[in-house]
């Protein structure tokens, strides 16, 4: 222990408090911001990385739009779906008012007891027929799918809701936190305070349009085609076909009726590539910071142990005179800048989890993990390491001769 | 104690080729204590880092206390030179951010002593040296005088067998350097080999052994200098 | 003897280059993460009206169900019904204007021109000369057009110049939605940031690309877009049905000029209300509000927590980089000390020696600043590759943002080189010429 010269070190610091400090400030402020964007970029990545339940790679979707007063709906709607349905290369397809991701659709709320007085449960409504599971890639966990019979068409103005729906497994549990799915399948629930749907089935995952929303996996499919001018088509298809089928289809959508405009066309992942490119932009944005600043003050200080290595030439020279080996001058510089780092580090512990509980306040940021913490320490603590190293090992080059050097 | 045998140091730059000592033979006796004199340049304090192992040679042998330095590792030179030898500079070289019980320390941590034993000793020869009572100031507070004595404690801390003194007096009014000087004798006197490497004939003579070093070789022509004998009595 | 302070700082900083490149660096980088952010939370916070932001308001009825608010802290809901976006606008004493949105495909008479899908902002006349968007051709149309429930139609620049090339199309028909509509104006470029009169589908998109009467919306039954929220199931059928409903779907602004305009209006709002409660409805205690342009921004949180994040993290970012400079500062100027005792000895004041080291703070802080600049570009220039929308479009660094970047700079390094620069002339004179 007395090797280390730890109270020699602290003794000598305090007299030389301004540089010391510097470096701890700096320390303490980087291991906030890092601790910080360490944890938001976790959190946005694990945000980032939750499953829509679809089969992203292989799913598009188009919107088409019929114009005129001599469009007939119902007709095309049918039509098309036979078309695109039985399109080689096509999995399946529905007609549907709402893509997960996509940031637009229509939501309601769910309540197992009619009436206003109960707070209801939010869910995403799909609109879809007896082939949404397929395409959807959704598995039934309880229940059945929907029949054929059960679908009606929706009218333009219509606001009632069919008499079955199958929901999503987190929505059953948000509904009836005490039920089993087998014991949810069945059950009514209320749509809009009062009017009843029984839950015909449940499936596994699928996830609603808002990514940012709370209820992201409560979504609601209900038996029903939709009668509308404008209307959206969702697509699944082989493994590697669906680029072609792309353009083949908007091409072939678009020649069987000349009164309706095919826009629209994307993918599933292009449109998650939008919905979460402000998290991705925030990601890369706070990786360059924190990069950035890791380098900013890493040069600080090795700029400021290189500047207290020349100020004590004299005084290396002298230790080495004295029987300092060269280990002992490096472990000196070291020791010293591990002193420095412990105080910046403490005083950066503090700092992370006051910025963090602004952010909290200010901000929708959650409450950091604790791990987080001593993370940044041994990272900061490295950091620190890896930067007086060099200057150290220059401290160690100089020579004891110096010692009996005048001037 | 100390044996140089046509010892060599040349330093090389890119154009010449300087020798600093050429064909240096000296040995030095246990209790001796030998001053080395010389004109500026003559290469006495290339001999002084030499023989305090600060530097190496370049050819020829150097025995210190029979051992043959030059095969030593850096490391080995460094504990040599922490057990051995103590260090005396014209400068002082006190550290200027540590206070007096933390500058005879320095030599002590390298050793690896125990703490106790560390105090004990620092606070020994703070004592010898008459600044015990000082030692929490730093270096900046003491008079150049005080600051050699601190020096000198610490170089005795160490309980070297070996007291090399670079010009000790070089910064110091007579006054002090007379009483530096005693100290050194009574040093001396307890056992301790001391050289000292001075451009003070005045002083040379108070030592037991007087060479003169010009142009990098000795010329122990004036050895004897019967005033050292007479100032011991 | 500023211009020799700057000659002295020149080659303080020539001498030791790597040293100065550092700190340059340094400031540079801090600088270029402050205005970066701060350009991209300028643009998000701008004032899209400035000068009379005072004086429109937006309007918030609170006809919410009885058991729950529309948002948590009893806030009123964002938007207001059909109904009484109706009733409001019959006063027509105040200047006020109830709008929404639609969609629908626009056919020009050339048959050449691919029929095309737009958004349509439903709105009164009373838009125009509230939030005075410029007009290229024409004007607005004229009040009776929207007692009379008329088809005519302003359009966008760039529609105009989709379906007319750009012409004059002022008096010409064109298809919207299966309906045949007259053009009375054009409007000019008009891209207000935020789109402040609508941000309840997002502040930051582009207006619509036509414009036509409200009341036309239930005799064309055009269709709804936007946010649409219920809170409860509406209790007719069809298209009127919905219509009159407790769902919120309309846009309501008035403007009032003085204090005593807005004492007033709220009066005649709470009026409103209670008589609506008398019919049944409004179950819920009296909460209504008007909120100013900018309150009204804040209120709906325009500006991104990340994009506030990001410029709190780069204010950390700069604080980094300044003590990363003073620290480096200080240990540049200790290597001077003798430089300084000999100024000192031979009878530079410490006022003088001040004013020279901070001259070459001030010189570092301007380069730092300057390269700061450059890279602020570059980060915009990133954050608008990676964003890639109508908000980062927009971004740019105008002449103000410049002039804050450069004394953002000189500031912050001035104020970093202080205490390096107090400690370089605190250097007592002469005692240094001795050696050591």
């Amino acid at each position: 222990m007395s090797n280390l010269e730890l109270g020699p070190i602290m003794r000598a610091l305090l007299r030389n408090k301004v540089g010391a400090m510097l470096i701890a400030l700096q320390i303490a402020v980087t291991m906030t911001i890092i601790v910080n964007a360490v944890f938001i970029i976790v959190e946005r990545k694990s945000m980032m990385e939750r499953e829509s339940g679809l089969d992203e790679a292989n799913t598009f979707y188009l919107t088409t739009t019929g114009f005129g007063n001599d469009f007939e709906s119902k007709r095309v709607t049918r039509e098309d779906l036979d078309l695109i349905r039985s399109t080689p290369g096509v999995v399946d397809a529905i007609q549907v008012n709402a893509i997960p991701m996509s940031g637009s659709g229509w939501s309601m709320g769910l309540t197992t007891t009619p009436g206003d007085e109960v707070e209801s449960v939010g869910t995403a409504n799909y609109m879809v027929d007896d082939h949404a599971l397929n395409t959807y890639d959704a598995a039934l966990v309880a229940g059945e799918n929907f029949s054929f019979s059960d679908i009606r068409f929706r009218e333009r103005n219509q606001s009632d809701w069919p008499d079955v729906a199958i929901i999503t497994q987190a929505l059953a549990k948000s509904l009836f936190p005490e039920l089993s799915v087998d014991e949810v399948v069945g059950k009514t629930v209320y749509i809009g305070d009062n009017e009843p749907m029984i839950v015909k089935g449940i499936i596994d995952k699928l996830q609603a349009p808002w990514v940012g929303w709370n209820n992201l996996d409560h979504v609601t499919l209900t038996p029903e085609w939709m009668a509308f001018p404008s209307m959206r088509y969702l697509i699944r298809t082989e493994p590697g076909m669906r680029d072609t089928l792309m353009t083949s289809l908007e091409q072939t959508l678009a020649n069987q009726y000349p009164n309706r405009i095919i826009r629209n066309v994307e993918t599933i992942t292009s449109t998650r590539d939008a919905s979460y490119r402000q998290h991705s932009a925030m990601i890369k944005i706070l990786t360059v910071t924190m990069v950035l600043l890791t380098l900013i003050t890493a040069l600080g200080i090795i700029g400021l142990a290189s500047f207290n290595v020349n100020r004590r030439r004299k005084q290396i020279g002298t230790r080495r005179a004295l029987g300092a080996s060269k280990s002992a001058i490096i472990r000196y510089f070291m020791v010293e800048n591990l002193i420095i780092s412990l105080f910046g580090i403490v005083l950066g512990v503090g700092l992370t989890i006051g910025l963090n509980f602004m952010l909290i306040e200010w901000f929708a940021v959650k409450a950091l993990d604790w791990y987080y913490i001593p993370a940044g320490v041994v990272l900061l603590f490295n950091v620190g390491q890896l930067a007086a190293f060099g200057p150290a090992f220059r401290a160690a080059k100089i020579s004891p001769a110096l010692a009996t050097r005048t001037i | 104690m100390l044996k140089m045998n046509n010892l060599c140091k040349s330093f090389r730059t890119e154009l010449v080729e300087t020798h600093a000592l050429r064909n240096f033979t000296f040995s030095v006796e246990e209790g001796d204590f030998v001053s080395v004199t010389g004109p500026s340049g003559s290469g006495k304090t290339t001999f002084l880092n030499i023989a305090g192992l600060l530097e190496n040679h370049t050819s020829g042998s150097y025995l210190l206390d029979g051992i043959d330095v030059q095969t030593l590792s850096d490391k080995q030179r460094s504990n040599l030179r922490n057990e051995k030898i103590g260090f005396i500079f014209q400068s002082f070289n006190l550290i200027p951010d540590l206070d007096l019980f933390d500058n005879v320390d320095v030599p002590l941590r390298y050793r690896g002593l125990s703490r106790s034993e560390r105090h004990q000793r620092i606070k020994e020869s703070l004592e010898r040296v008459g600044l015990a009572n000082r030692m929490k100031h730093l270096p900046s507070q003491l008079s150049g005088g005080q600051q050699q004595r601190v020096a000198i404690a610490r170089a005795l801390a160490g309980k070297p067998r070996f007291l090399l003194a670079d010009e000790p007096t070089g910064n110091l009014d007579s006054q002090m350097a007379k009483s530096v000087m005693s100290l050194l004798q009574e040093i001396n006197q307890q056992g301790t080999t001391i050289v000292m490497v001075t451009h003070d004939p005045e002083l040379a003579m108070q030592t037991s052994r007087n060479v003169f070093v010009r142009d990098g070789q000795i010329s122990e022509a004036e050895t004897i200098l019967p005033l050292a004998a007479a100032s011991n009595q | 003897m500023f211009i020799y302070y700057m000659k002295l700082a020149i080659k303080s900083i020539r001498r030791n280059i790597w040293l100065s490149s550092l700190m340059v660096l340094a400031v540079a980088l801090g600088i270029g993460a402050c205005m970066t952010t701060i350009t991209v939370n300028y643009m998000m916070s701008a004032n899209p009206i400035p000068h009379k932001s005072d004086q429109l308001f937006y309007v918030q009825l609170d006809n919410w169900g009885p058991h729950f608010p529309f948002n948590d802290e009893n806030e009123p809901p964002d938007q207001v019904t059909w109904r009484d976006a109706n009733n409001l606008m019959q006063h027509d004493r105040f200047k006020q204007v109830a709008m929404g949105t639609s969609g629908g495909v626009i056919e020009s008479d050339n048959r050449e021109i691919k029929p095309f899908m737009a958004g349509i902002r439903l709105t009164y006349t009373t838009f125009f000369n509230l939030f005075e968007p410029p007009f290229l051709y024409g004007g607005p149309w004229q009040p009776t057009a929207d007692k009379n429930s008329e088809q005519v139609v302003v359009l966008s620049k760039k529609t105009n110049q989709q379906v007319f090339g750009g012409e004059n199309s002022v008096g010409r028909t064109l298809t919207i939605a299966g309906n045949r509509f007259r053009v009375v104006g054009v409007l000019d470029d008009y891209e207000p940031i935020p789109r402040f009169y609508d941000v309840t589908t997002g502040a930051f998109q582009s207006p619509e690309d036509v414009f036509m009467p409200l009341t036309l919306k239930l005799p064309l039954e055009l269709g709804s877009s936007g946010n649409n929220s219920c809170w409860k199931d509406p209790d007719g059928d069809g298209f009127e049905g919905f219509l009159m409903s407790e769902c919120i779907n309309y846009q309501f602004w008035v403007q009032l000029d003085n204090a005593a305009e807005q004492e007033q209006y709220m009066s005649f709002l709470n009026a409103y209300v209670e008589e609506q409660k008398a019919l049944g409805r409004f179950p819920r205690p009296l909460n209504n509000r008007i909120s100013s342009v900018m309150e009204w921004m804040e209120i709906q949180e325009v500006v991104a927590d990340d994009a506030q994040i990001m410029m709190w993290l780069a204010a950390l970012f700069l604080l980094v980089c300044l003590l990363n400079t003073v620290g480096l500062l200080l240990s540049k100027y200790a290597t001077r000390t003798a430089d300084i005792a000999l100024r000192r000895a031979i009878g530079a004041p410490k006022q003088a020696i001040f004013s020279q080291y901070i001259t070459e703070s001030a010189l570092i802080g301007i380069i730092g600043g300057v390269l700061g600049l450059v890279l602020a570009l570059a980060g915009i220039e990133a954050v608008k590759s990676m964003y890639g929308d109508f908000v980062s479009e927009h971004v740019a660094i105008d002449l103000t943002m410049v002039t804050v970047a450069i004394a953002l700079a000189v500031i912050s390094s001035v104020l970093a080189g202080c205490y390096p620069a107090y400690k370089a002339c605190s250097v007592p004179p002469a005692t240094q010429l001795r050696n050591q």
